[in-house]
């Protein structure tokens, strides 16, 4: 198509983004007013057509899943097997860096744990990823679940409001009961394996994990209201961000540290598990707000 | 000890190959978190108590509340107020 005179593709495209409509394309033009060779095929011919490829497909998708699994499960296992024995000796991971791992893990990243020591600061861009990875998940859950405001006469609106009076008038007694009693130990537990992760099994993931669960049933028992009231969509954008922020910020300076061979001021792999948990416990309530009533 | 680790990888494949099997979406969502109870289980008696504590936190909780969610959210469950 040949631009107007004046008119960029620069300025096309902010036109196109601003929602206006192209001009219409003579050939196109062309093409829809041309006689069709075959008839269009009426409603119910097209409702037949598709039902029968529905039919084959469903007859060929068990056996075609069940010969995917079989094959998949075959190359593993014969991977499996061309793996060394268990202990071997001159296994190839038994090399200088396992050992450099484990007898300096405390030393430099200040982990007694050498798993978390390890998944945090030796190979802490893998998590990093990770972290990314989870933020943007729940970034496009967002995109996608997000309830419009939409007014009043919002159907889907009508029926959650409809949803929260039930709740209101008939709480659920028994939901409530062990909810009261557990969620302050749920979130205690989740911060001692948060906290703890640097010396005992725990760190970032699982802690976050657990910190989400506590939050998710203080929702479900006491009502999306009670929650957002101090857990509202701005303070759940702030955590979200600060926690990866945090972590990048953090791990750039472990680098600066290693590169320069400086020694670690505090205590890092405690740092970066909780900010880790922050965007893990994060993603996890987000999804689980974002499925159930399309809002944080 | 090795017998209960038997008996744990027996339930581990009857899970496995029954998830897929069953008719209704709900069973086959509760059938896969019982395979990730005993995976978490298995973990702690391979000495991995990293592992198990995510897969239980993970495999057994939140997954199986996304599911759910996920079955009333596509009109899959029966006996909810949306059906």
């Amino acid at each position: 198509m040949t631009d107007a005179p004046g008119k960029g593709a620069l300025r096309r495209l902010t036109d196109w983004v601003n929602g206006e409509r192209e001009p219409k394309d003579q050939t196109l033009f062309v093409m829809e007013k041309r006689r069709l060779s075959r008839p269009e095929p009426t409603e119910t011919e097209h409702a037949q057509r598709e039902r029968s490829r529905l039919h084959r497909f469903l007859r060929w998708y068990p056996a075609a899943a069940v010969l995917i699994c079989l094959v998949l499960s075959g190359a593993l296992l014969c991977a499996v097997l061309a793996l060394p024995a268990f202990g071997d000796d001159d296994a190839p991971i038994h090399n200088e860096v396992a050992e450099h791992y484990l007898e300096y893990t405390r030393e430099e990243t200040g982990a007694a744990n050498a798993v978390t020591g390890m998944i945090l600061t030796y190979r802490g861009f893998d998590t990093l990823g990770e972290s990314c990875v989870l933020f943007l998940a729940v970034s496009c859950v967002m995109l996608l679940l997000r309830r419009e405001d939409r007014g009043a006469d919002d159907r889907e609106e009508q029926k959650l409001l409809q949803e929260d009076a039930i709740a209101r008038e008939r709480p659920d007694r028994i939901l409530q009961s062990v909810a009261r009693i557990l969620t302050p130990f749920l979130l205690l537990f989740a911060l001692y394996v948060l906290l703890g992760g640097e010396n005992s099994p725990g760190g970032g993931f699982s802690g976050g994990t657990i910190l989400g669960c506590g939050l998710i049933l203080y929702a479900a028992a006491f009502g999306h209201d009670a929650i957002s009231r101090w857990f509202s969509q701005r303070v759940y954008a702030a955590v979200r961000t600060f926690g990866l922020l945090l972590y990048a910020g953090l791990y750039g300076y472990y680098i600066f540290l290693g590169a320069n061979g400086l020694p670690c001021a505090f205590r890092l792999s405690l740092a970066i598990d909780l900010a880790v948990g922050l965007v893990v416990a994060c993603t996890v309530y987000g999804f689980f707000s974002l499925f159930q009533r399309g809002e944080i | 000890m090795i017998a209960l680790e038997y008996i744990l990888l027996a339930g581990l494949l009857a899970t496995a190959v029954a998830a897929p099997l069953c008719r209704r979406l709900l069973n086959t969502v509760i059938v896969y978190l019982a395979f990730s109870v005993i995976m978490a289980v298995l973990w702690s008696l391979l000495q991995s108590p990293d592992l198990a504590i995510t897969e239980a936190a993970v495999g057994a909780g939140i997954s199986g509340i996304l599911f759910f969610l996920t079955l009333r959210r596509i009109h899959a469950l029966k006996g909810t107020r949306d059906d």
